[in-house]
Parts: structure tokens; C-alpha cells; sequence
């Protein structure tokens, strides 16, 4: 066990209809590392996402937060969870909430019953909710809107301001920049790569290899296995080739 | 990070507006409980808590003397005979119906608007009307015939079914249907062709939903008397024999989980619209997602479609051969007792005020109570698979269970009057709610639950917040719809007394008072349009958000 590991991933096994998702994937982040996720469709990124958030449980392997072993008690699971963040590439908004109570819902986890229905009425923590938003070059103005209302990049700020009031140690995002033009894309993973410095870990799945600049670690996934896990700086276009073989990167 | 409450002072600090969000609406109507709790102490006289028992306990212990069971099998057989002719009737009604009373179709045909806006007034009538008043008004003028229950689900549904058919004509895109007609089709042709094909799986939809309330007003028509399971369940409880009332309800319970499956399968099967898009007023982009989602399947769909209706016909002269329905019966009316010259005066020396209120209040609670429980159950028991099979399960005796049945069996406990027949048709329209919402809850928010899930939240608090959120609205806007069908059902709770128009309606028919018959059909059927009216205005609000 490695006491700056923030997430452990051994002999992970998912199975799946004919063959299996995730085939003995191993993956270790430790604290300040932020590792992009290349692959082409269908090689196993959100279930391996959905395995590092506690969504899925494996099959086989061990799997650990923080040196941490996956409880199997929902209720101790749910205690684990808590710091761990996903940033959707449909984003999961509440659409039919303000901006407010969207960010709060980051804060479900720690708040009890009275908490989580009075921010239903009464919006709560109104000036931790609008730091979060001036950290993300967001006007405070808008905590009032529904984000129904809101822009584009303005909603994918808000779904990150969701997870940062989580206060998590492990940053998952899926595909994130997939629908995004080119100058939100570099935004929003600017964002991300700053906020997942130490004490923090980053995993964020891409679809494009020419954005792995700032990352720390490069892993390729294919067919539910581990092709390479590497520094940014040895990943080179023979392995991309090979890795997105007879598929469109 | 702080975590301070809104500030409240100068300014406008934001996030310091109380409002009541989107994931609180579905359970606001559940505030009603608290009343009611301190009523219910008052209303219960304890006497027959000892029956209910002995109801419950021969739940476990149904009789299987093969009389019994051979008799509530025959009885099965006939309700659920006289639902499938009520409703293929209505069905064939409700099409010819619904196209003659479109605005689209006449503007078409003629260029004339009027004759559609008269059939759309003119069939406000007949949907008005409980089937259960239609059934007992044929019942005096023909006597006791299978037909009677037949043509009594064939005319308020056949009218039901014809304003959704006209709402969805009148609101389907019409751009093909210029092109056709610009290019000389004729009109006729030209409508069905162009509007025929999207038309169809929200028929289908809505006739399946239709077929099973046809079962639940079969069983309820027998219930007064008009033949099939519900008279046995009826005699069956007031003699107090527990163990062959259950035989009936298992059976009933069997054949209702069957005929939803059944429905249920095909309308996937067939990629049809699920119930919650499916309000008259369904928002614009729902129902043209819903359409052109239906494109997939059109080739397999249509033609198993075709062969289902051709099997179907067979299947239908063969029931109506063996239940003896016989059409020429009902032109044979019977003789009438001497009627007493009408006394005007009388009638309206009714409490009209009293009855009007009694019949609202009885509405509001009932929808208040099945609105508001359903959402509030299933958060309740979220973490526990067994506790929601046991709610699922309460649901399904709910709907199957015909009100009267219902209410019969709180008068063991309960003094009779409104809150009675308020718990007893909220506990009927309970079962259907909560169907509807484990329904949509499957097919809503369920990404957005997942997040919250993933980041630690507890099962309650994901549910509340990521799926009652996106449910909200179209929940609200069927409950509206309920709403509305409870004040037509509030009728049938009529023989627990004093619980309004219902009770004295009931009253009027069996002492053949005519002219107070005639006033009070008049009143209900005002109020039945104008409940119609006002949910409608709420559905369209809460749908169009």
C-alpha cells in the first residue's frame, strides 16, 4: 500500500455481455497527479470511471481510496464517496434548480434531512456558493438563475463548482471536453488541471490525444486493458497508432 | 469553505429567496396527512377492528373449495369479457368520434371550423357522466343484460378516448400534410396519410391505458350489480366471508398484473409514447421526440400490429357469443313504474351549497391524499428492496380493489361521510399514482440520481433531488389529470353516505325521483366539465414549466 496513493486499482475485472469491460486493469494515482485516460470507444474508460467512483462494483480485484479497501456497507461506502468527485460529460445537472442549490447538491453527502429540504427553500451557504463561482470566473449574480438559463460554458462551470464543493481528493471527469468547442475545451481543462494539484488527484478519460500538454501520466486503454501507462513526455504517435488501431481517434 | 446561512440584510445577497423548488412540489400534497390525522381519531368507532383483521389474515387463506373457485372464474370471465367489448366499442367510437370533432380534419374536408367546435361540446356530455350512472340508468330503462355494461364503458370512454384523439390531431405538425394537399391529394387521403402514421402509437398508447381502466370499471360496474366478479366480491364482503372474497381478488389481481404486463410489453415492443408524455396537452417537443421515435419499429410494429387486430376480432364475436350480448336487447325497454308528476319545488329545497361543497372537499382531499403519498411512500422505503415490493404491492390491491369495495370495508372502522369516501377512492387512485411514478421514475432523472449517488449522497436525498426534480411537472400536471378523475369517480363512493352529489345521485335512481335525477346529472356533469376545464388549465401551466 502506497500512503500518497489517493486511488488503487488491482486486477480490476468488469464483466460484460461476450467480453469482459475491464480485463485485470491495475492503476495507481497518488496525490498531485493528474493522468489522462486515451482510448478509442468502447475500450473500457466510464467503466473504469464508474469503478474508481464507486458506481460499479468489480467483479474481481481490490480497489482503494486513499489505502482504503471499497467498503462493501452502503452506508461506510457512501462515507468513502464523499470524497470523490465525477464531472459528467452530460454534466447531471438539476435542471430544474438554481445554480445555488445545484452547487449544493455537492453537499448532500455531509448535510442531513433538514439541510438538504431547507436549501430547497432557502438556498444555503450563499457565500461559500458564490467563492465557488468567483473561482471559476463565474459572476455571483447568477446563483439565483435556474441553469436551464445559463450558456454552455457557463453550465459546465457550474457542474465543476458542484464538485468542488464537495471538497473531494480524487477529480474523475468522463470526457469532458467531447462536445465542447475549442476555446471552452481549453478553458474547462485548464480549470481541471488546476485543481487537480496535490492534495488532489486527476483521472479525466479524453478523446484526443493532442491535449495531453498538462497532464502528469498518460494511460491508453483498449478492449478493457491496460496498453500503456506512461509519463506524458514517452507517449509517442506510434503508441497512439497502435492504440486507436482501425478506429477513428 | 463557510458554511453560513444566507445573509438577509441590505443589498440583494444572492440566494436569499425563499421559494419552493421543483423536487418539494410532489410532496407538498402530502401536507394533508396532518389534518386528516387529527380528524381520523374522531371518525373511528373501533367496532370492526376485529373484521379487519379477519379481512387481512384470509388474504394467506383464500378458498379453494372448487364452488368457489369455479364460480369466481366464471365471474373473472365475464368482467373481463364485458371490459374487452366496452372497450373495443369505445375505441372504434372514440376514433370515428375524435376525427369528426378535430378542427384539423374540418378545415380539411370542408373549410368550415363550427362542426367540430359543436361534436367537441356535444361529447362533453357522455364524458361527464360516470360509467357507473350510465350503467345504472341503462339498468332501469332495459333491465339486467350484458349489454348494458358493455355500452355503459363504451359511452363515457368512447367520448374520452374521442377528445384525445381530436387534441393529438389538432396538435401534430402539419407540414406533410400541406405538402400532400398542395400536391392534389385529396383530403381524405391526404389525412391519413400524412397525420395516420404519427397518430398511431399515441392511440395505442392511450387505448392500452384504456383497456385497463376498462377492467377496473368492469369490475367496478359488477360491484352494483351488473354482472361478473365485482357482484361476487360485493355479496362476498357483506356476508363476511372473508376467504371467498380473497379467491375473487387474487384471481382479479392475476388477471390486472397480466393485462398491465401485457400492455406493457407491447407498448415497448411497439416504441410507444409511456403514459406521462401522453396528457392531451403534452409539451411540443415530448410529443414529436415520442413520434419520431416510433420510426425504428414501423415495419415489424405495423404489420404485428395488423395481425393483432385481426386476431382480435374473432376474439371479441367469440366473447360477445358467449356472454350472450345482445345488441337488439337494449332497443327492448321495460316497462317503467308509474312516475309521480315532477315537484320542482322539492328539488330545489335540496342542500344544494352542502352537496356542492361536500362533493368538492371530497375530491381535493382524495387527490391531495393520492398525489401527495405516492412520491412521499417511495422515498420512504428507497433503501429497502422488500419495503418497496410491499408498497408495490399495497399499489396494485389499490387499483384492483373498485372504491365501494374499498369503502365498505373502512365502514367497519370508520363513522360514514366525506373523509371516508375521500380515503377510499385516494387509496384507488393511490394504486394507479404510484404505478405511473415507479413507471417515469425509471425513465427520468436517472443519470442525475446516479451522480448523486456517486458522490456519496444517500439513497433518499439522490432520489429527491435527482429524479422528483425532473418528475415534478409531469407528475403534478397528471395529478391535475387525476384530480379530475376523481371528481367523475366521486360518484361511485356514493353508497357510503353523505359524501355529496354522489350519495344523493345514488338515492335519486333507486327511488325513480326523475326530476331530482335530472337536476342533480345537471349539476354534476357542470361541475365534472368545469373540474375538466380547470385541471386542464393547470396541466398546460405545469407542462409548459
Amino acid at each position: 500500500m502506497d500512503p500518497a496513493a489517493v486511488l488503487e486499482l488491482e486486477g480490476i475485472h468488469v464483466r460484460g455481455r461476450g467480453q469482459p469491460r475491464l480485463e485485470g486493469v491495475s492503476l495507481r494515482l497518488r496525490a498531485g497527479e493528474r493522468v489522462a485516460l486515451l482510448g478509442p470507444s468502447g475500450a473500457g474508460k466510464s467503466t473504469l470511471l464508474a469503478v474508481a467512483n464507486g458506481l460499479i462494483a468489480p467483479d474481481r480485484g481490490s480497489l482503494r481510496w486513499q489505502g482504503q479497501e471499497r467498503a462493501r456497507r452502503p452506508r461506510a461506502r457512501r462515507r468513502q464517496q464523499r470524497r470523490i468527485g465525477t464531472l459528467w460529460q452530460d454534466l447531471r445537472l438539476i435542471e430544474e434548480l438554481s445554480v445555488q442549490q445545484n452547487l449544493n447538491a455537492g453537499r448532500l453527502a455531509h448535510w442531513g434531512w433538514p439541510r438538504a429540504l431547507l436549501n430547497l427553500l432557502l438556498p444555503l451557504e450563499s457565500d461559500a456558493c458564490a467563492a465557488t463561482l468567483r473561482r471559476l470566473d463565474l459572476d455571483p449574480a447568477l446563483l439565483d438563475q435556474p441553469v436551464s438559463a445559463l450558456s454552455g460554458g457557463q453550465r459546465q462551470r457550474v457542474a465543476l463548482g458542484r464538485l468542488l464543493r464537495q471538497e473531494p481528493m480524487l477529480l474523475l471527469a468522463d470526457e469532458p471536453l467531447a462536445s465542447l468547442d475549442p476555446r471552452l475545451a481549453g478553458e474547462l481543462l485548464a480549470l481541471l488541471l488546476a485543481e487537480g494539484r496535490a492534495p488532489r488527484a486527476l483521472l479525466l478519460s479524453l478523446h484526443r490525444p493532442d491535449l495531453l500538454a498538462g497532464f502528469d501520466r498518460v494511460v491508453g486503454l483498449r478492449t478493457g486493458r491496460v496498453q500503456f501507462d506512461l509519463p506524458v513526455g514517452a507517449v509517442n504517435p506510434g503508441l497512439l497508432a497502435a492504440l486507436y488501431a482501425g478506429e477513428a481517434p | 469553505m463557510s458554511a453560513g446561512v444566507a445573509r438577509a440584510d441590505g443589498g440583494r445577497p444572492p440566494g436569499s429567496r425563499i421559494a419552493v423548488a421543483a423536487p418539494l412540489w410532489v410532496l407538498l400534497p402530502a401536507l394533508v396527512l396532518v389534518p386528516l390525522a387529527l380528524l381520523l381519531p374522531g371518525l373511528s368507532h373501533g367496532g370492526g377492528w376485529s373484521l379487519v383483521g379477519q379481512f387481512a389474515l384470509a388474504a394467506l387463506r383464500p378458498s379453494l373449495d372448487p364452488l368457489v373457485l369455479s364460480s369466481a372464474l366464471r365471474g373473472l370471465g365475464v368482467t373481463v369479457g364485458m371490459a374487452l367489448l366496452g372497450w373495443a366499442l369505445s375505441l372504434v367510437l372514440g376514433l370515428m368520434l375524435g376525427a369528426l370533432s378535430s378542427r384539423l380534419v374540418w378545415r380539411q374536408c370542408s373549410g368550415r371550423l363550427w362542426p367540430a367546435e359543436l361534436i367537441r361540446r356535444l361529447l362533453a356530455l357522455p364524458r361527464s357522466i360516470h360509467e357507473l350512472l350510465w350503467g345504472l340508468i341503462l339498468l332501469q330503462l332495459v333491465g339486467l343484460q350484458p349489454a348494458v355494461a358493455v355500452l355503459a364503458i363504451a359511452i363515457p370512454f368512447g367520448a374520452l378516448v374521442a377528445r384525445v384523439v381530436s387534441d393529438q390531431l389538432d396538435a401534430l405538425p402539419t407540414g406533410s400534410l400541406e405538402a400532400l394537399r398542395s400536391g392534389g391529394v385529396a383530403a381524405p387521403a391526404a389525412l391519413l396519410t400524412a397525420l395516420g402514421p404519427p397518430l398511431l402509437p399515441q392511440v395505442l398508447s392511450y387505448g392500452g391505458y384504456r383497456l385497463e381502466c376498462a377492467l377496473r370499471s368492469a369490475t367496478l360496474l359488477g360491484v352494483f350489480g351488473l354482472g361478473g366478479l365485482g357482484t361476487e366480491l360485493r355479496l362476498t364482503l357483506q356476508s363476511l366471508l372473508f376467504n371467498e372474497l380473497w379467491t375473487g381478488l387474487w384471481l382479479l389481481l392475476a388477471a390486472m398484473l397480466l393485462l398491465e404486463r401485457l400492455v406493457g410489453w407491447l407498448r415497448r415492443r411497439w416504441t410507444m409514447p409511456a403514459r406521462l408524455s401522453l396528457s392531451p396537452q403534452a409539451p411540443a417537443p415530448n410529443r414529436h421526440a415520442a413520434v419520431n421515435g416510433n420510426t425504428s419499429g414501423v415495419g415489424r410494429g405495423g404489420r404485428e400490429l395488423v395481425l393483432a387486430v385481426a386476431l382480435l376480432v374473432p376474439v371479441l364475436v367469440a366473447v360477445a357469443w358467449n356472454l350472450e350480448v345482445d345488441p337488439r336487447s337494449l332497443l327492448r325497454w321495460q316497462p317503467l313504474p308509474p312516475l309521480p308528476p315532477a315537484d320542482w319545488g322539492a328539488v330545489a329545497a335540496l342542500p344544494w351549497p352542502t352537496l356542492v361543497a361536500n362533493t368538492l372537499s371530497l375530491t381535493l382531499l382524495a387527490a391531495a391524499l393520492a398525489v401527495g403519498v405516492a412520491p412521499l411512500l417511495l422515498l420512504l422505503v428507497r433503501p429497502w428492496p422488500l419495503g418497496r415490493a410491499a408498497v408495490q404491492g399495497l399499489w396494485a390491491l389499490g387499483r384492483l380493489w373498485p372504491p365501494p369495495l374499498i369503502a365498505l370495508l373502512l365502514l367497519f372502522v370508520l363513522q360514514p361521510g366525506v373523509v371516508t369516501g375521500a380515503l377510499a377512492l385516494a387509496l384507488h387512485n393511490l394504486g394507479v399514482l404510484g404505478r405511473l411514478l415507479l413507471e417515469s421514475a425509471e425513465h427520468r432523472g436517472e443519470t442525475t440520481e446516479q451522480a448523486l449517488l456517486s458522490a456519496g449522497s444517500g439513497p433518499r436525498l439522490a432520489l429527491l433531488y435527482g429524479r422528483f426534480s425532473a418528475l415534478a411537472r409531469p407528475y403534478l400536471a397528471y395529478g391535475a389529470y387525476r384530480g379530475d378523475v376523481i371528481l367523475r369517480e366521486s360518484v361511485v363512493v356514493g353508497l357510503v353516505g353523505a359524501t355529496g352529489l354522489g350519495s344523493q345521485l345514488l338515492e335519486a335512481l333507486s327511488s325513480f325521483a326523475v326530476d331530482e335525477l335530472a337536476a342533480l346529472m345537471v349539476v354534476y356533469a357542470a361541475l365534472t366539465l368545469l373540474g375538466e376545464d380547470l385541471s386542464d388549465r393547470l396541466r398546460r401551466r405545469l407542462l409548459a414549466g
